[in-house]
C-alpha cells in the first residue's frame, strides 16, 4: 500500500486531535443539544436547608442520569434560580422560560408560591413538575384542571399518616390532646384532620390546648409553659421548621414530655437539628416520602443516601425524594413519548405521556395520577435514640401509598375523611 | 399556682432579653439622640457570633459548662462593632432626624448580608448547649436553668448599668451629655468619645442579649427584623430615652404576651399592640417618658 507524505500527515493531525480532544469522540450525548431543567427552590431563610436538600439531590440525579445516557440521549442542564416570595418566584420562573428558554421548570416548595406560579406556567404554557408545591386552597383543590402543571401530594398525607399511627400505637392513652401547629393553612388544617381522625376511630378526647405559633418563632418558652399547664397526655405537631428543634429542646427542658406521647408529622426536614438530647423516644415521626435509614431501601436510595451523607456529614430528607421523583418523571415522560413517535416529542406528548409512567424514585415507587398530582410511598414511625447517629431514627417503619392517604380527584378533603376507609 | 408561675417565668425570660437590647436602644437615644434601627442586627449578630464563640471554646477544650461566661464575652467582644458604626453615624449627627433613622435602617438590612456571607442562610442553632445546667424546680415548677441563669444576667447587667450611671464619674458626665451637650462641651468634655463609649456599649447590649438567647432558641436572618418591632413596642410603652421605661416596658410586653399565649393566642402580637395604641393616645411620652413641649 503506497501511502504519501501528505495522507501521513493527515492521519497523524487527525489522531493527534483525537487524542487531544477525547470529548469529540465520546458518544452522541455530549454532542446532542442539552435538556434544559429549571430549578426554582428556596435557599435562604427558614426554609433554605430544605431547598438545598433538593437542589443537592436534582444535581446528583442529573449527574448519574448523564452517566446513564441523559434523557433520550440528550443531557440534562440545570439552571437554578431560588424560591423567594410568590412576586419574586413568578418574575423568576418567566426569565427561565422566556430568557433561558428551559423546556420543563422544576421545584417549588411553598403551596403560597406554587398557588402564584402554576397560573403563569399555564399562562406561558411551560411545563411545571412542582417538588412540593400543590395548588391547593387550604384543602381545596384551586386548579383541578391543569395542563401544564403536575403538583405534589396533598400537604395533608402526613399528617392523615401521623394520626393512623397515633391510633395505632396509642389508642387507648389519648384522652388529653394538645396541639401546637403553625398559624397558616397546613397547619390549622392538620390539627383538624388529626381531630377527625381520632372521633372516627373513636377516640373521644378533649383538646385542651391550641397553640399557634407564627412561623420563625424562636422564643416558645411560654408556648411550652401553655402547653404544660393543660396537662395533654398527646401532643400532635406539624411544625417543620427551625422552630420544631427549638420546640423540642425548650418543651424537653422545661418537661413539658414527661408521660406525653407525640406525634410529629414533618419532623423529617428537620431531621439533622432534632438531637437526641432533647428528643424523647417512641415519637410518631415523620419521614414523607424518603426515610434514609429505611432498611428495606432500594440500591438507588443506599447509592444516594451514601453519597449524601459522605459528601454532606448529614442525613437527606423527603425534600430529595422529591426533586429526584420530579426529573425522573419527566425523564420517564420524555422517553416513553419519544420511543412512541420516534423523535425527540412535543411538549403536549410529554405531558400526556408523565401520568402512565411508574418512576422509581429514592423513597420507593411513585407515579402521577391522571389529574397530574403525584402519588408516593410515605414513612413514618415510632422513632428510636438507640442508633449510631447523634439524631433519632425509627425502631418501627410504617409505610402507606399515597392513595390511602390523599383525597381522590375531585373528592372534597374532609368528605373523604369522614366516609373513606382508612387503612388503619 | 404552678400555671402562674410557669407564665410568669416564660414572660419574664422573654422580658429578660428584650430589656438587654431595649436598654441599649434607650441609652443610645438618650444621649445621641439617635433612634437606632440597627439594634435588631447588633442582636442577632450577638446569637451568630455566640454560635461561633462557643463551637471555638469547645474546640480547645473548654468544660460546656462555661458556655454562659463564654457567651457574654462573645457578646462584649462582638459588641466592639459599635464604634466603627458610631464612626459612620457621626457623620449625619447634626442633620434631621430622617438622616439618622434612614442610616440605620440600611444597616439593618446590611447586616442581613453580612450574616448571609459568614453564616449562611439557613438557621444555626447551638444543640445542647441549652440543657447543659439541666432543670431546676422553683416553687413547684420545673423549669431550665438556663432561663434562671438568663434572668439573672440580666437583671445583673440592669444594676450594673444603673450603677455606672448613677454612682461614676463616666456615668455623670454621660447624663451631662444627654441633658446639654453644648455645656459638657463647653467644660472641657470630648463629646466624640462619650458618643462613641455610649454607642458601642448600646450595641453590647443587643449583642449580649442575642448572645445570651441562641441556647434556647437560634439565629436566623430574620431575628433582627422581627426583635426591632417588638424592642419599638418596648421603648412606646416605657418611654424613649429612660433606662427605667425600659425595664417595665420589656416586663409588660413579655408578661402580656405570655399571658396571650396562655388565654388566646391568636391574640399574641395584638394584645401587645392594643397596649401601645392606648400607651399613645393615654401617655404620648411612655411610662417614664419625659414630655417634649
Amino acid at each position: 500500500m503506497n501511502i504519501t507524505r501528505r495522507a501521513l500527515m493527515r492521519g497523524i493531525g487527525v489522531a493527534g486531535l483525537a487524542a487531544a480532544t477525547p470529548g469529540i469522540f465520546a458518544p452522541a450525548i455530549a454532542q446532542a443539544k442539552p435538556v434544559r431543567i429549571g430549578i426554582l427552590a428556596p435557599r435562604s431563610g427558614a426554609m433554605g436547608t430544605v431547598g438545598e436538600c433538593g437542589i443537592r439531590a436534582v444535581q446528583w440525579a442529573a449527574e448519574r442520569m448523564n452517566k446513564d445516557g441523559g434523557i433520550a440521549g440528550r443531557p440534562i442542564e440545570l439552571v437554578i434560580e431560588e424560591e423567594t416570595s410568590p412576586k419574586d418566584t413568578i418574575e423568576r420562573f418567566r426569565r427561565l422560560v422566556l430568557q433561558e428558554k428551559v423546556d420543563c421548570v422544576q421545584g417549588l416548595i411553598s403551596t403560597g408560591v406554587s398557588l402564584g406560579v402554576a397560573p403563569t406556567a399555564e399562562e406561558e404554557q411551560a411545563l411545571l413538575i412542582m417538588w412540593d408545591g400543590t395548588t391547593q386552597d387550604g384543602v381545596k383543590e384551586a386548579m383541578p384542571k391543569s395542563n401544564y402543571v403536575f403538583r405534589s401530594t396533598d400537604n395533608e398525607c402526613e399528617a392523615v399518616m401521623a394520626s393512623l399511627l397515633a391510633i395505632k400505637y396509642f389508642k387507648g392513652k389519648i384522652k388529653r390532646i394538645a396541639g401546637i401547629n403553625p398559624d397558616y393553612s397546613y397547619g390549622r388544617n392538620n390539627w383538624e384532620a388529626f381531630q377527625q381522625i381520632l372521633r372516627r376511630a373513636g377516640v373521644e378526647a378533649e383538646v385542651v390546648a391550641e397553640q399557634w405559633p407564627k412561623v420563625g418563632t424562636m422564643d416558645l418558652t411560654s408556648h411550652v409553659a401553655a402547653l404544660k399547664a393543660a396537662k395533654p397526655d398527646f401532643i400532635f405537631s406539624s411544625m417543620l421548621f427551625a422552630d420544631l428543634p427549638v420546640f423540642m429542646k425548650q418543651g424537653s427542658a422545661a418537661g413539658l414530655f414527661e408521660g406525653v406521647n407525640i406525634a410529629l408529622p414533618a419532623a423529617g426536614w428537620q431531621i439533622n437539628q432534632l438531637k437526641k438530647e432533647f428528643m424523647p423516644e417512641n415519637v410518631v415521626f415523620g419521614h414523607n416520602t424518603l426515610y434514609f435509614a429505611l432498611p428495606t431501601a432500594s440500591p438507588l436510595q443506599k447509592a444516594f443516601v451514601d453519597d449524601y451523607m459522605g459528601r454532606y456529614k448529614e442525613a437527606p430528607h423527603w425534600e430529595a425524594d422529591r426533586a429526584y421523583f420530579a426529573l425522573a418523571a419527566y425523564k420517564a415522560g420524555v422517553e416513553a413519548a419519544n420511543k412512541a413517535t420516534g423523535r425527540w416529542p412535543k411538549l403536549d406528548e410529554i405531558i400526556a405521556a408523565i401520568p402512565e409512567q411508574k418512576v422509581q424514585s429514592l423513597g420507593g415507587p411513585g407515579q402521577f395520577r391522571k389529574d397530574k398530582i403525584a402519588e408516593q410511598t410515605f414513612y413514618q414511625g415510632l422513632s428510636t435514640n438507640k442508633n449510631t447517629y447523634d439524631f433519632p431514627t425509627l425502631s418501627t417503619v410504617d409505610s402507606f401509598t399515597a392513595d390511602q392517604l390523599q383525597k381522590p380527584p375531585g373528592v372534597d378533603f374532609w368528605d373523604w375523611i369522614k366516609t373513606s376507609k382508612l387503612p388503619v | 399556682m404552678t400555671v402562674f408561675l410557669d407564665v410568669l417565668l416564660g414572660g419574664v425570660f422573654h422580658a429578660a432579653i428584650l430589656f438587654l437590647v431595649a436598654a441599649g436602644l434607650q441609652l443610645v437615644f438618650g444621649v445621641q439622640k439617635i433612634v437606632n434601627l440597627a439594634c435588631g442586627s447588633f442582636y442577632a449578630l450577638g446569637a451568630y457570633f455566640g454560635i461561633t464563640a462557643v463551637g471555638f471554646a469547645a474546640q480547645l477544650g473548654l468544660p460546656s459548662i462555661l458556655v454562659l461566661p463564654v457567651l457574654i464575652l462573645a457578646g462584649l467582644a462582638i459588641g466592639l462593632v459599635g464604634l466603627p458604626v458610631e464612626r459612620v453615624l457621626r457623620t449625619i449627627y447634626n442633620r434631621d432626624e430622617s438622616y439618622q433613622l434612614l442610616i440605620t435602617f440600611g444597616f439593618l438590612l446590611m447586616f442581613q448580608d453580612v450574616f448571609r456571607f459568614f453564616w449562611g442562610a439557613t438557621p444555626r442553632t447551638l444543640d445542647n448547649a441549652y440543657l447543659v445546667y439541666g432543670t431546676a424546680e422553683f416553687l413547684g415548677v420545673q423549669v431550665p436553668t438556663y432561663n434562671l441563669l438568663v434572668i439573672a444576667a440580666s437583671i445583673a447587667i440592669a444594676l450594673g448599668l444603673g450603677l455606672f450611671l448613677q454612682r461614676t464619674r463616666m456615668g455623670r458626665i454621660i447624663r451631662a451629655t444627654a441633658e446639654n451637650r453644648n455645656m459638657t462641651e463647653a467644660m472641657g468634655v470630648d463629646s466624640n468619645r462619650i458618643f462613641a463609649a455610649v454607642f458601642t456599649v448600646g450595641c453590647m447590649l443587643g449583642t449580649v442579649g442575642g448572645a445570651l438567647v441562641v441556647p434556647a432558641s437560634a439565629s436566623s436572618l430574620d431575628m433582627a427584623v422581627e426583635l426591632v418591632v417588638e424592642a419599638f413596642a418596648v421603648v412606646v410603652i416605657g418611654g424613649l430615652g429612660s433606662m427605667r421605661g425600659a425595664l417595665a416596658g420589656a416586663l409588660i410586653v413579655g408578661l402580656i404576651r405570655a399571658a396571650a399565649i396562655m388565654v388566646l393566642p391568636e391574640a399574641e402580637i395584638l394584645s401587645i399592640y392594643v397596649v401601645v395604641i392606648a400607651v399613645l393616645i393615654l401617655r404620648p411620652a411612655g411610662l417614664f417618658g419625659r414630655a417634649v413641649a
